[in-house]
């Protein structure tokens, strides 16, 4: 037996004496009846990854490199990244908007101005980000002395 | 069905989506969850001991980093499991679905992987500002349970990738001179050679038809880079906006945390409110007495005979396993010289009882370290002015590296055990 296959059986058998673990405290703590709850949670976490979050990356990509034979490949990298980071920040933060327009049971819960600081947030994003794409586009510019093309690096 | 699997997969590729790429995320991702894993069990076993379990009192900041690590590495889990299934994506589409008994065994054990972190990241970022109503369960078990599932299938995954792993370990092995990533060495499947699906046949053609003629990114080093970049910077900011509740020297970025230092009464957070806990008139009853038991023996102090005996003020952090901490000063007579009064003993553990209604942790139990230590007070004094009845008024524990939920408010009995 190989040093590899000697740790694939080890962690196999930690994985599924671990997966065994989880089993055996979801019957222990949790109310058989609440186990359709759990279960479509996990079937529409993959549902709206899957279906919804990663097409939508997938559709924002594409059209984002279809504009590439115009801007200079870092420009766009620059600018996908933001989304990203816009993205997941949002999906982060709108949560808490919500859950605080609903209200909580203690003023020391939620107790910022999510959106107005989620709107700044987005200035400050758009602001960070045109100064590093104009800063990356004039570099290319200057370098490649023609209009800026993928095939100069 | 085939055709449209291979198409999708085609369609999907670039060059960020690679073995290297996702070795690369998934040691961080792995590492973040090992990481929430152990400081979850730590804060688990701490609230539910099992019987002989002795925790460390010091340093009395343990349980307050421990969690704050605990939801700050939970948040930047986020970033990393899109990275780590951006990467991973095209294998969706894997054709033909299934190839052996093996492999459908690693794709079920990839999905419960993949949706449990996603149902235990999501729900975790919800408890944090307490939205229950959400959970069709209860929230501490199922987290327990799934943090099981998620550990036990990521040892698989591992062992099941532990050959790609290794090859793809070092960014040297992983990409020749152009840039290019070197093949993994294995037989690539026969499928691969399918022709795409027919332009000019239905919308699903032309659709393909048209991400073909998207250029592919020319310069995969570049690309790449600017995905590690996105990852790091995306990381870099939800833990700036937010790890300010638990780590004082980020406060001031906090614009995006549940809890915010100094918010709340006596410039302290509160999670439980005496209103929520219904004891607005319990708590303020002038009558109020703290009946403290050991054995046979029983006696009765109020808050002016807890107020003569000797006082100390210590300062402690109030710490939640919600991940919010605040340090804080504190002020009453020691826990141990008020059980001494009724003739308990040194090695003995405390029940604490609250006044507080309708709460699985109106009763808590506090072993013998804690009891014992010279830290832990029945606080009387928060931050040099009288408890505020949100934080426990007439009186209250408070114990060294011990969770918030525990350190029991509006008390009303103790006794030793």
């Amino acid at each position: 037996m190989t040093r590899t296959r000697g740790w694939q059986i080890g962690l196999i058998a930690f994985g599924i004496a671990l997966l065994g673990i989880g089993v055996v405290v979801l019957f222990q703590e949790v109310n058989p009846k609440r186990y359709i709850g759990i279960l479509t949670w996990l079937v529409a976490a993959l549902i709206i990854h899957d279906g919804i979050i990663a097409p939508a990356v997938f559709a924002v990509s594409l059209l984002s490199r279809r504009l590439s034979t115009r801007v200079p490949a870092v420009v766009i990298a620059i600018v996908q990244g933001a989304l990203v980071v816009g993205g997941v920040v949002t999906l982060i933060v709108v949560p808490e908007i919500l859950k605080k327009s609903i209200g909580t049971l203690s003023s020391s819960i939620l107790p910022q101005n999510y959106l107005l600081n989620l709107f700044l947030f987005y200035g400050a994003l758009v602001a960070v980000t045109v100064a590093i794409a104009v800063g990356y586009y004039r570099r290319f510019a200057r370098r490649a002395n023609v209009r800026p093309s993928l095939d100069h690096d | 069905m085939q055709r449209l699997m291979y198409a999708f997969r085609q369609a999907l590729l670039a060059p960020s989506r690679n073995t290297r790429m996702a070795v690369v995320v998934g040691r961080l991702l792995g590492s973040a969850f090992i990481i929430c894993f152990l400081t979850g069990i730590y804060s688990h076993f701490i609230q539910d001991p099992i019987p002989g379990m002795v925790f460390l009192t010091r340093p009395i900041w343990l349980y307050q980093v421990s969690q704050g690590i605990h939801i700050t590495a939970g948040i930047l889990c986020f970033p990393l499991i899109f990275a780590k299934l951006y990467t991973v994506f095209p294998r969706l589409f894997q054709t033909p679905p299934i190839t052996s008994f093996a492999n459908f065994l690693e794709r079920a054990s990839i999905t419960l992987f993949v949706s449990s972190s996603l149902v235990e990241i999501v729900i975790g970022l919800l408890n944090t500002f307490q939205w229950y109503a959400l959970f069709a369960f209860p929230f501490r078990q199922t987290h327990f349970t799934l943090s099981f599932i998620i550990i036990g299938s990521l040892a698989i995954h591992i062992a099941c990738k532990l050959k790609l792993i290794t090859r793809y370990w070092t960014k040297k092995a992983s990409y020749d001179e152009q840039g290019e990533v070197l093949p993994t060495g294995e037989p690539e499947p026969v499928v691969a050679h399918l022709p795409l699906p027919d332009v000019g046949i239905g919308y699903t053609s032309r659709i393909f038809a048209w991400i073909d003629k998207t250029p592919q990114p020319k310069q995969p080093r570049v690309s790449r880079r600017a995905f590690l970049t996105t990852i790091a910077a995306t990381g870099a900011t939800v833990v700036a906006l937010t790890a300010g509740q638990s780590f004082r020297f980020l406060d001031f970025a906090n614009i995006f945390a549940p809890r915010k230092n100094n918010v709340g009464p006596d410039t302290l957070p509160v999670n439980r409110t005496a209103h929520a806990a219904k004891v607005l008139e319990s708590a303020m009853d002038p009558d109020w007495k703290l009946t403290v038991t050991a054995g046979s023996t029983t006696r009765s102090f109020s808050r002016k005979q807890l107020e003569a005996m000797t006082q100390y003020e210590v300062a402690l952090p109030i710490a939640c396993v919600e991940g919010w901490s605040q340090m804080a000063k504190w002020k009453g007579p020691r826990l141990k010289e008020v059980m001494r009064e009724v003739g308990a003993s040194d090695g003995s553990g405390v029940r604490a009882i609250s006044l507080e209604k309708g709460s699985s942790y109106a009763k808590t139990e506090m072993e013998p370290e804690f009891a014992h230590d010279d830290l832990t007070l029945v606080a009387l004094e928060l931050n040099g002015e009288v408890l505020d009845i949100d934080h426990g008024y007439p009186a209250r524990m408070i114990a060294p590296a011990r969770p918030g939920v525990l350190q029991t408010k509006w008390l009303s009995s103790l006794e030793a055990i």
